[in-house]
């Protein structure tokens, strides 16, 4: 079966083709540039180095935004409110 | 370069027997297959001096270390669910969401898997209830699912490369994603950015694998669209 996948996928494409095989073959673990249609077609090979690179860019987009002082203060006051709760059905433990 | 091991990386997300069932909307989530990939969690989550104490202390029931954890991982939660959302308001609500579940269950957690993985897995959970109990608008992948004729083959020869011009800067990438369909960023965040493999996402959302697969290529072809139209409207300006 993955013979009859690795003939199918190594069939010369057109950029329809290609194009629609593009998700599997990311997905695949082939290693995508090295797609024979990708030889003659420069216009899919810009396509694959774009996502690529927007996949890698991806990881590196670091958690930048913090959120605002209200979101503690709101914290901390439904906190307050859960332990007065608990604390008068039992004494509770947690701050 | 190979994109599916380049999109294997992943914020070290691993199995914690106490949070291995995530339920949400009345649906339960499996956290999906227990990995370890350390390589990942020391990009991700490198160790943070200080917290180990903190989850134990705060886990006793102190108060000031419970702060230190919302200190140490505020920004990382609040991204997660901007970047999920897009919306200021909703996220800051669902990181206080967030924050609070973590305060009622932080007594569960045992160490099983790295605690900002635990927290994080915990946020996406929290945003997707909050989804869920929207009507599953936002998560719905339905909208993104219409061929269309972005998705046919791209005649945009000559057109620079992204690649080559090497012009993508974060704060590009970041307006770009904000401008996604819910749909697709939904999908884009958590497999691109977070690091989530496609059956845990699969299973978050309630679709298919192949579904996932399929809108995060079309959630990539999108971006590359968003981000040359950002690049042709700065050369126009310049």
């Amino acid at each position: 079966m993955s013979e009859t996948r690795d003939k199918q996928l190594r069939k010369p494409m057109n950029c329809a083709e290609f194009q629609e095989k593009l998700p599997e073959l990311f997905e695949s673990g082939v290693n995508v540039s090295h797609e024979e249609h990708l030889l003659g077609c420069e216009n899919c090979s810009a396509l694959v180095r774009d996502l690529e690179y927007i996949a890698s860019q991806a990881k590196l987009l670091l958690p930048i935004h913090d959120p605002s002082p209200t979101v503690w203060n709101n914290i901390q006051t439904a906190i307050r409110n859960e332990t007065d709760t608990k604390g008068s059905m039992s004494s509770g433990k947690r701050p | 370069m190979n994109l599916a091991a380049q999109t294997k990386s992943r914020n070290g997300l691993t199995g914690d027997a106490n949070h291995g069932i995530f339920k949400a909307g009345g649906m339960l989530m499996s956290e999906g297959p227990t990995q370890s990939k350390p390589i990942q969690q020391m990009r991700r989550n490198p160790p943070i001096a200080g917290e180990a104490e903190a989850i134990a202390k705060a886990q006793s029931g102190d108060a000031h270390s419970f702060e230190i954890l919302y200190s140490l991982h505020k920004r990382r939660v609040y991204s997660l669910c901007l970047r999920m959302l897009g919306n200021v308001a909703e996220a800051e609500d669902l990181t206080q969401e967030a924050f609070l579940q973590l305060y009622r269950k932080i007594g569960t957690f045992r160490g099983d898997s790295a605690f900002s993985t635990w927290l994080h897995r915990l946020a996406v959970n929290v945003v997707l209830m909050h989804l869920r109990k929207k009507g599953l608008p936002q998560v719905s992948l339905e909208e993104t699912l219409e061929p269309s004729q972005e998705d046919g083959p791209r005649k945009d020869l000559g057109e620079r490369d992204l690649v080559l011009s090497g012009s993508i800067d974060r704060v590009a990438l970041e307006r770009a994603v904000e401008n996604l369909p819910p749909g697709y960023r939904l999908v884009f965040v958590l497999h691109d950015v977070e690091g989530y493999e496609h059956n845990e996402i699969a299973t978050m959302l309630s679709c298919s694998i192949g579904n996932s697969k399929s809108q995060l290529h079309k959630a990539r072809m999108k971006l590359r669209d968003l981000l040359r139209s950002g690049q042709r409207r700065e050369e126009s300006i310049a």
